[in-house]
């Protein structure tokens, strides 16, 4: 279980969040205009990498306030939480900071604990 | 030949305590675990084996015993209960299990001699077919020879959560974690020191390696320590406690016992499972000693050597005054030395090292006490039929000699305890000085000290925490040990001997609890599994509750000689929470009965139980689902008489449960169009409209009224189950998607109870409880609502209709709910108000067509589908789901449609969830898929139409009106066959709602 630094409570358990999937997709404003296929992807499409992920969370056991985080997807470890009106920070800030458990590869599974 | 008090122990002093195994009686000490008590008594056998049900004796001292696991018949049945860990009190009762009749005469040991056919994957290969028989033949068997304890009966949870939010935490009390403790003394950082045992010492009180520290005796300085610790500030011990995860963020979980040692008192919490976040972890857990696989090594009788040494250590008992002592290492000299010391005499000394490695230091020992050795030697196996009789050693690696024993001490090297710093995704580094994994690269912020991280030089650990600790602000303390023998480890890789005999019964094991063999892991090699991970899961090496502790090393020794690569890259498995097994009960805390899950109640629920209502769940709520005119009324006969009295007079529903959303603000109108699927800007004050709420998808996500008092002010009621989600809902997209308008959302729920009254009377009814309203149609229309005064509060009062009968909804505070709910049957008495629960509520709806949320559909339904265009604000720009509804798949025309669906014989009764198909019979043997057109979503017996009546889904229902179709049945041999009808089975013409 992970700590969470909600901006409007400070540090809690990940037990009082929900996480609302990827962030920063807007909900398309002339939607009559668009076709099947882009409209089926605001909808049904998100994206799920392994590393850095832009995505929301709701403190939904507290303030019930949305906000962003961006959070390294391999390791849990929160890299960054920001209000939804600021500006989200760029990728490049955090590359040099990853780590991964045991410097596996970019896809696949994190079950190697022995050091290559 | 048999065992012996250690005469230095202070043990020897304490407290005789008897207790019962097996049901026979026996005295141990105070302070004796299970497994110490009855070593004391001779008894080797304690249990059988999980699978071939084999003789089996205590391997171990500790948590990682695979063998000696009981059940604990005076503590609610408690199954699977370490007997190296749990202690004994006067009047335990302990049993051993998976045997029958008895420990000594097992039945199931049959499974021995059958043996060869039990191999690895035996169960993958094996219950194959025919169809059915694993269900009902092949489980019931397996599940009562094979497995481990039985489950308690009846038992309440008795244990409590803890949080604590520290700086650091020490995992282990022995030699590292006291040294490391008496640093932070006084310190700034807030500290939790974790011990799984009953008292602080570790390798201090196993053995007696360490004679001395900064020239104090090792127990006086434990208990010097120990005060210390306990007199500083900011300090805080628990003992008992094992740490059974470590998870990301630095949070553990330790399970602490609070009756160790002690009866259980049923009124107090005997567990306390803390839930610990530290900023830095120091791992000092020690640990544990792994055997070496030989022909019958799973004889009572063969132990781990040094937990033969904690037998003499820890409590006072010498198994066996005359053992043979089977190492390849030099851990093992302090048990040797231990034994003379007591004036005992070791049966033989077998070394697989040679000169050089051993020493000349405990060669001239040996040489010097007289005492049988072999080195260069390793033992066979050992032969006995409940315990051993011979050891065959074969010396000098190549002749076999007797050695007549009944124990025989085994080491084959020390792992450290990387478990739970794997947990916490550190990496792990092949020794090859060690022949071991050791911790390498921290994932985390942890700290290992001593025998955990690869060092086991004690006089090196002084250094070693001095270093590791020196970024803290610790105390520099120096502190000087003095040991009782040379210190150095010298192993020699050994996993298994080789086997001279060959017959069933001889078996050389690597996974005791699972009984998996090394011919096993070899079979299952040669059989394609050749990854460690599905090497485990075929064979379920190490899959046991124990989770391989002692074995798990030497099975990937073993594997990596077959596959002849190193060990380093056949690697580990995986190493996952929690370390040892912790029983639900711990996990569930005081989460349990009532205190599971909040149970909501409406203010009118005591008058529900004195009127005999049958509640039902829906979400938290308690909600009658039928009342019951007399003990004996059945269900049904409930229902029917409810129905038929609520269309034939009246009838009042507990609504009180309706989620009620309250939306306020500038900009509510707007909202609510986006929202809803319905338009609200033509929509009148003071009137109100049912109302559909979409997901993204098109799909009905929760149905409702909403009362618009303006255009600034909405109540909108919600399903019962639904009314926190939509609520979410409300706020994610007022917050993420239209920050720009000005609208607050305030769940009203609570603050409101609702009746619903209908049927023909109920105007009069109503008229005669409110004395001061207008209740006619002209002044009081269909989906119109009225706001006035009651008493000290107001009333609201809507009508609309659940039921399709002329209805009224009254809103009331609920602080006067049950005197005005009391006041309507007072009035309703004269015209046979009855109350009525969900289960009529539903029938009701289903008379007139309504469907439910959550019945009819399931997250596949859009609004067309039910045909609720009429519901469709089409004008709208924008509403949620708007878009999704003329998607490709949302507009086909063979998608499920809403239909109602009656018996052609009218005595025949469908029931819910059944296919409807077009053939009268299924063809036999069915050679093409039957087409199958839906499915009966619900389904009753309508006391008003006197016949049954059902609502499905069906593929392209609407263009199927009038069609001869037929419902499969779990009754009878052959579906019945239905008509094809409009849902809305009473009023069509919505006469009975507007009169």
């Amino acid at each position: 279980m992970i700590l969470i630094n909600c901006p409007y409570c400070g540090e809690r358990d990940q037990s009082e969040f929900s996480n609302g999937g990827e962030a920063h997709v807007a909900r398309p404003e002339n939607s009559e205009n668009l076709n099947d296929k882009d409209w089926g992807r605001y909808v049904f499409y998100r994206d799920n990498p392994k590393g850095i992920f832009y995505e929301r969370w709701v403190h939904t056991h507290g303030c019930r306030k949305w906000f962003n985080a961006v959070r390294n997807t391999s390791t849990d470890e929160i890299l960054k939480i920001y209000k939804l009106d600021e500006n989200p920070p760029s990728k490049e800030s955090f590359t040099n900071t990853l780590k991964t458990p045991s410097g596996e590869p970019k896809v696949g599974s994190g079950n190697f604990t022995v050091k290559k | 030949m048999s065992a012996a008090d250690n005469k230095k122990s202070h043990y020897i002093n304490a407290k005789e305590i008897s207790f019962k195994f097996d049901g026979k009686k026996y005295l141990g000490y105070k302070g004796d675990t299970i497994a110490s008590a009855l070593l004391r008594n001779n008894v080797r056998l304690v249990a059988r084996s999980f699978k071939y049900h084999r003789p089996r004796g205590l391997y171990t001292c500790g948590i990682e015993e695979p063998n000696g696991i009981v059940q604990i018949l005076n503590e609610h049945n408690e199954p699977n209960t370490r007997a190296t860990v749990k202690q004994i009190y006067e009047g335990i009762r302990v049993n051993s299990q998976n045997r029958w009749p008895s420990l000594n005469l097992d039945v199931g040991s049959i499974n021995n001699l059958l043996s060869p056919m039990f191999s690895a994957g035996f169960y993958y290969k094996t219950f194959m077919g025919p169809k059915g028989f694993w269900k009902k033949i092949y489980e019931p068997v397996i599940r009562r020879t094979a497995g481990l304890g039985k489950p308690p009966k009846e038992f309440r949870s008795k244990s409590v959560h803890q949080n604590h939010n520290v700086d650091i935490v020490i995992v282990g009390g022995g030699l590292s974690g006291l040294i490391a403790a008496r640093k932070l003394i006084d310190t700034e950082y807030d500290v939790l020191l974790l011990e799984q045992d009953s008292f602080l010492g570790g390798i201090l009180k196993n053995s007696n390696k360490i004679k001395k520290i900064n020239n104090i005796d090792v127990n006086k300085w434990i208990k010097e320590t120990e005060k210390l610790l306990k007199a500083s500030k900011n300090i805080k011990i628990f003992k008992n406690s094992l740490v059974t995860s470590y998870n990301f963020t630095n949070h553990l979980i330790a399970l602490e016992d609070k009756c160790a040692g002690k009866e259980i008192n049923k009124d107090k919490s005997e567990l306390t499972l803390h839930k610990i976040r530290t900023t830095h972890t120091i791992l000092a857990n020690g640990h544990i000693e792994r055997f070496i696989s030989f022909r019958n090594n799973d004889l009572p009788g063969v132990m781990l050597a040094s937990s033969f040494e904690k037998y003499i250590h820890r409590y006072g008992v010498v198994p066996e005054t005359s053992p043979v002592i089977f190492t390849n290492n030099s851990t093992t000299a302090t048990l040797l030395k231990s034994l003379i010391d007591l004036g005992h005499k070791p049966a033989a000394y077998v070394d697989a090292r040679d000169k050089d490695k051993i020493g000349k230091k405990l060669l001239d020992y040996l040489k010097k006490s007289n005492i049988p050795f072999y080195i260069n030697s390793e033992v066979e196996g050992c032969d006995g039929s409940k315990k051993i009789k011979t050891i065959s050693i074969r010396k000098n690696k190549n002749k076999i000699i007797k050695v007549k024993s009944s124990m025989l001490c085994v080491s084959g090297g020390i792992n450290p305890d990387i478990h739970l710093f794997t947990q916490s995704k550190g990496l792990v580094k092949w020794d090859d000085k060690l022949v071991t994994f050791k911790p390498d690269v921290p994932f985390q912020n942890t700290i290992t000290l001593g025998s955990v991280s690869g060092n086991y030089n004690y006089e090196k650990t002084i250094d070693e925490i001095d270093q590791k600790l020196s970024f803290l602000k610790a105390k520099n303390i120096r502190f000087n040990l003095e040991l009782n023998d040379s210190n150095n480890f010298n192993i020699q890789e050994l996993w298994e001997t080789k086997h001279e005999k060959k017959s069933n019964w001889s078996k050389s094991f690597i996974d005791l609890h699972n009984d998996v063999t090394t011919k096993d892991l070899k079979q299952a090699v040669k059989e394609g599994f050749d990854r460690i991970e599905h090497l485990k899961r075929f064979t379920t090496n190490s899959m046991g509750t124990d989770q391989g502790k002692i074995s798990s090393i030497n099975s990937l020794g073993i594997v990596s000689k077959i596959l002849k690569k190193k060990i380093s890259e056949v690697g580990t498995t995986t190493y996952r929470p929690p370390y040892a097994p912790l029983s639900f009960s711990a996990i569930a805390g005081r989460n349990t009965y009532e205190f599971y899950d909040p149970q909501r109640k409406t203010p009118i629920h005591y008058w529900h139980i004195e009127n005999k209502a049958v509640f039902e769940d829906v979400g938290q709520w308690k909600r009658p689902w039928y009342f019951k005119k007399f003990e004996t009324e059945s269900m049904h006969l409930a229902v029917q008489r409810e129905s038929a009295q609520t269309r034939k007079t009246a009838g009042i529903l507990d609504g009180s449960t309706l989620g009620k959303i309250e939306v306020k603000g500038k900009d509510a109108l707007e909202f609510m169009n986006l929202m809803y699927t319905n338009a609200f800007t033509k929509m009148k004050p003071m009137t109100s409209r049912y109302a559909l709420m979409l997901g993204e998808d098109g799909m009905i996500k929760d149905d409702g009224i909403v009362c618009k008092f303006n255009d600034k002010h909405f109540i909108a009621t919600t399903t019962s189950g639904g009314a926190p989600k939509v609520l979410a809902d409300m706020e994610e997209y007022l917050q993420t998607e239209w920050p720009h308008l000005q609208v607050f959302v305030n769940s009203i729920t609570e603050q409101f109870s609702t009746f619903n009254i209908s049927g023909p009377k109920s105007r009069e009814i109503v008229s005669k409880v409110f004395t001061d309203v207008d209740f006619s149609n002209e002044n009081f229309p269909f989906m119109t609502f009225k706001v006035f005064d009651y008493k000290d509060t107001e009333v609201r009062i809507m009508r609309a209709s659940f039921t399709g009968e002329l209805g009224y909804e009254i809103y009331i505070t609920p602080n006067h709910a049950l005197e005005l709910w009391k006041k309507i049957f007072h009035y309703g008495k004269a015209y046979d108000l009855v109350p009525y629960g969900t289960e009529t509520m539903h029938l009701l709806r289903a008379e007139k067509g309504y469907v439910v949320i959550g019945q009819e559909t399931d997250g596949t339904v859009t609004p067309i589908d039910l045909n609720f265009n009429w519901m469709i604000g089409k004008k709208k720009k924008d509403f949620i789901g708007k878009r999704s509804l003329t998607r490709s798949d949302t507009s086909r025309e063979d998608r499920k449609q809403l239909v109602g669906i009656i018996p052609l014989d009218k005595s025949e009764f469908i029931e819910e969830g059944q296919h409807v198909v077009e053939c009268e019979r299924l063809p036999k043997p069915i050679k093409t898929p039957v087409e199958y057109l839906g499915h009966v979503s619900s389904s009753y017996h309508s006391p008003n139409l006197n016949h049954c009546i059902a609502m499905a889904m069906l593929k392209g229902g609407n263009k199927l009106m009038g069609r001869k179709l037929f419902v499969s049945s779990t009754y009878g041999n052959k579906n019945i066959p239905v008509e094809v009808v409009s849902p809305v089975f009473i009023d069509p013409e919505n006469k009975r709602l507007v009169s």
